[in-house]
Order: C-alpha cells, then structure tokens, then sequence
C-alpha cells in the first residue's frame, strides 16, 4: 500500500520532466569553406524541427554578390528530409518522422569561406495519446507548452531577422566604403586623363615631331 | 504481492529514465554536435549584446575509435576585442560561463589536443545558451518556493521579457541602419553632382591652357 503514492510521485516527476524539457534554440554561427555538419538530437517522434540560416556577407569588395550555399538535412536513417540549394538564408522546418540524430549539413559549392549563422529548435507537444497514457499529464501542460512551442518560434524568427539585419549592415558599411573609394578614384582618373590629353595635343604641335603636321 | 512487485519495476524503470534524462548518456536536446577535424581548429561564433549571460558546456562524444585511444580537447574562448576569456587544454569535457562586457562577435575554438594516432576527426557536444536560456530556474524555484505550473508560467513570462527585449534592440538597430543609409544616399548624390562640376571644371581648364599655349605659338 505504502508503495502507491511512492509511484504516484515517481510518476508525477516524470511528467514533469518529460513536459518541461526546454530544448531551447541552440544559436551559433560557423565558417563554411566546403562542408560542415552540425547534428542535433531529436528526442520524440513527431516533432516539429525549425530553424533559419543566414549567410552573413563577407567581405567582397569588386565582385558581385556570392550565389548562396546549399543545405540539407538527413534523417538518423540516412535519407534526406530537406534541401534547399543555392540561397543565402532561409527558414526551414519539418516533422522529424522519427526519433535520433539529424544531420544539418552546409555546402559551399564556391572557394570563397562563408560564414553561416543557424540555429535549430525541436520542439515536443505532448498529445492527447501521452495525456491517455499517463492521468497525472495535466491537460493544461500540453497547453503550457503549446504556449512555450509559440514563443520560442517567435524568439526564432527575431533571432533569424537580427542576423538578416546584422547582414544588412555590412552591405551598408560596404556600400559606403565603396561609394568613398569609386569618387575619389574617379576625380583621379578624371584629372589624369585630362592631363594626358593636354600633354599629348602639345606634343603634335611641338617643332621637334613635325613642322607642318598640322 | 504481485502488486508490490509491478510497483518496484516501475520504480526501477522511473529511476533508470530520470538518471538518463540528467547524466549525459542519453544527449539532452538542447547540445549540438560538431566535428573537429584531425588539424586545425573548429571555431564557432556568435555575435552577443552587452550585459548577457553565456554559459557553456562542452563534451567529447563517445564513438568508436574511443576505445583505441582517449582523446582530449583543448578549447578558447576569446572576446571582440581579443582578451581570452576561458582556455583549458586536454580535458574531456569543461565549461565556461561569464558576462559579457562588450557588444560583438564571441569566438569558441576547439581542437584537438595532445598526440592522436589516427587521422580521423573528433565529435564533440557543445551546449551553448546565452541570455535567458542560461538561466538558473531550480535556483530561483527554490528561492520563491515556486513548483509545477507557477515555475512553467514564470519560464513563460522570462520568455517574454527577452522577446520584448530583443524587440526594442532591433528597433535601435534599425534606426541606426536607416541614419546610415540617409547618409549615403545624401553622399551619392552630392559626389555625383560634384564629379560633373568637376568634369566642366577641367573642360574649361583644358580649353583656356590649350588656346593660351596656340596663341603664344603664333598659330591662332
């Protein structure tokens, strides 16, 4: 008898564990040169994996915009649950089909090194299923964390446009660079050509190239 | 009795799946995995705010070539403006936490330390939360004596705070983006404008030393 709320706690903690695993959105940013792979644990079946990545411009200067890299993602099994080829930053996400290690993979088709800010969530509602199984899994957990799935996909895309305006900014700073250097090259050039033209008309003129050249 | 035994499996089991959530046998969630290559250094990075809460864990992975070697890493972490943070070498795991002083680009590097035998790469756990996900919630539950719901919906309102936070950081950051693209826009404009007043100024140039030099050849 003495064992029964000894279960009933036991239980109760596991609810509680299982309902207030935070998995929160891991944010980090890494330098591509060819392939780099990041891998993320999923621990339900049927959860929703977001994410965003956003390459962050480097530093080019005469050329024009680099053409984006390529993404894929691969399930534990070894088959490929998204790719998205050639863009320069983008919101992704699925239903992970089954449980395990994903592999979130950068590919960088150019030789130019790129660096790549990402960031992952998978996040778990638990479902009436879990609420049948278990009768201390309150209904209002799995509105709790329906609430918690939501605002962590806003901090999500908050993070996704800081780092679309943090990319912003170094295209302004390099617009502003450049719009320097292109005037002050053209006032050279300019002056320049002028005083080849002058110098190359007293040329023609000059006693020693012809009398009557011209 | 058959009752008590069926009671004490689900103990067992209960206290086998708990000890999996909080030792690391089972990854947590929340860790990525990267791979470090057998030379050089994996760096990761992140661009932080002042004033924000870093913490950091990081673990090498178990795999199969463990048993043929123990393998160490060696890790550092360096602020924007270059002063070294946390350096530990040949460890198989560690952490680090501070406080960030200024705004900019945090770097983490890792790599291989010590002598390895083979030529292959590393996969190590990093665990890297910043800001509000670094938050210490058992403490502060067991200060306010806050449990179950009322500790979920404070996790809630923590959640909120940081995106009301954020928000106003991007409106700052906008605002700033906006000054400097006015500022080009105005500079474009005046250094076109400027570049045909020079144009004209160095035609007349021109014209008047050429007719100066004609006239004193005697040829005008």
């Amino acid at each position: 008898m003495e064992t029964r709320p000894r279960y009933a706690t036991l239980l109760l903690l596991i609810g509680l564990v299982l309902t207030s695993s935070p998995a929160p959105a891991s944010s980090l940013s890494v330098t591509v040169n060819d392939v780099e792979c990041v891998y993320e644990y999923v621990l339900y079946e049927g959860d929703t994996v977001s994410g965003n990545f956003v390459v962050v411009d480097h530093d080019i200067f005469w050329s024009s915009d680099h053409p984006g890299i390529d993404f894929t993602v691969t399930s534990p099994g070894g088959n490929v649950v998204q790719t998205l080829k050639g863009t320069s930053g983008e919101k992704f996400d699925f239903k992970a089909p089954r449980s395990g290690m994903y592999k979130f993979c950068f590919h960088n088709p150019y030789s130019t090194p790129e660096t790549v800010s990402f960031q992952i969530h998978a996040g778990h509602i638990p479902n009436e299923h879990d609420l049948a199984k278990d009768e201390h899994l309150d209904p209002i957990n799995v509105k709790i964390a329906e609430l918690r799935e939501a605002l962590e996909s806003v901090t999500l895309e908050q993070k996704y446009l800081k780092a679309r305006e943090s990319r912003h900014r170094h295209t302004n700073e390099s617009t502003r660079k450049r719009v320097i250097y292109y005037t002050v090259a053209e006032y050279l050039l300019l002056a320049c050509v002028s005083t080849l033209q002058v110098v190359y008309i007293r040329r023609l003129f000059s006693k020693s190239v012809g009398y009557n050249r011209v | 009795m058959a009752e008590r035994r069926a009671g004490a499996a689900v103990l067992l089991a209960a206290f086998l799946l708990l000890s999996c959530c909080s030792v690391r046998l089972v990854p947590v969630a929340e860790a990525v995995w990267l791979t470090i290559p057998s030379s050089g250094t994996k760096c990761v990075s992140e661009e932080i705010q002042s004033n924000v809460v870093v913490l950091a864990d990081y673990y090498i992975v178990d795999d199969e070539h463990a048993h043929l070697h123990t393998p160490t890493i060696s890790s550092r972490v360096t602020s924007p403006y270059g002063n070294n943070l946390h350096h530990n070498e040949n460890v198989t795991h560690g952490q680090f936490a501070f406080t960030t002083s200024e705004a900019g680009n945090y770097l983490a590097c890792f790599w291989i330390g010590g002598k390895h035998q083979e030529d292959v790469g590393l996969t190590i756990g990093l665990d890297w939360k910043i800001g509000i996900a670094a938050k210490d919630w058992e403490s502060v539950a067991k200060k306010e004596k806050l449990q179950g719901m009322e500790l979920e919906l404070m996790k809630l309102e923590g959640a909120v705070q940081a995106i009301h936070d954020n928000l106003k950081y991007l409106k700052n950051r906008e605002e700033e983006m906006r000054e400097v693209s006015e500022k080009t826009n105005a500079r474009v404009a005046w250094s076109s404008l400027m570049s045909l007043g020079v144009c004209i100024v160095v035609s007349v140039l021109q014209l008047w030393h050429l007719r100066r030099y004609f006239e004193r050849k005697k040829l005008i």
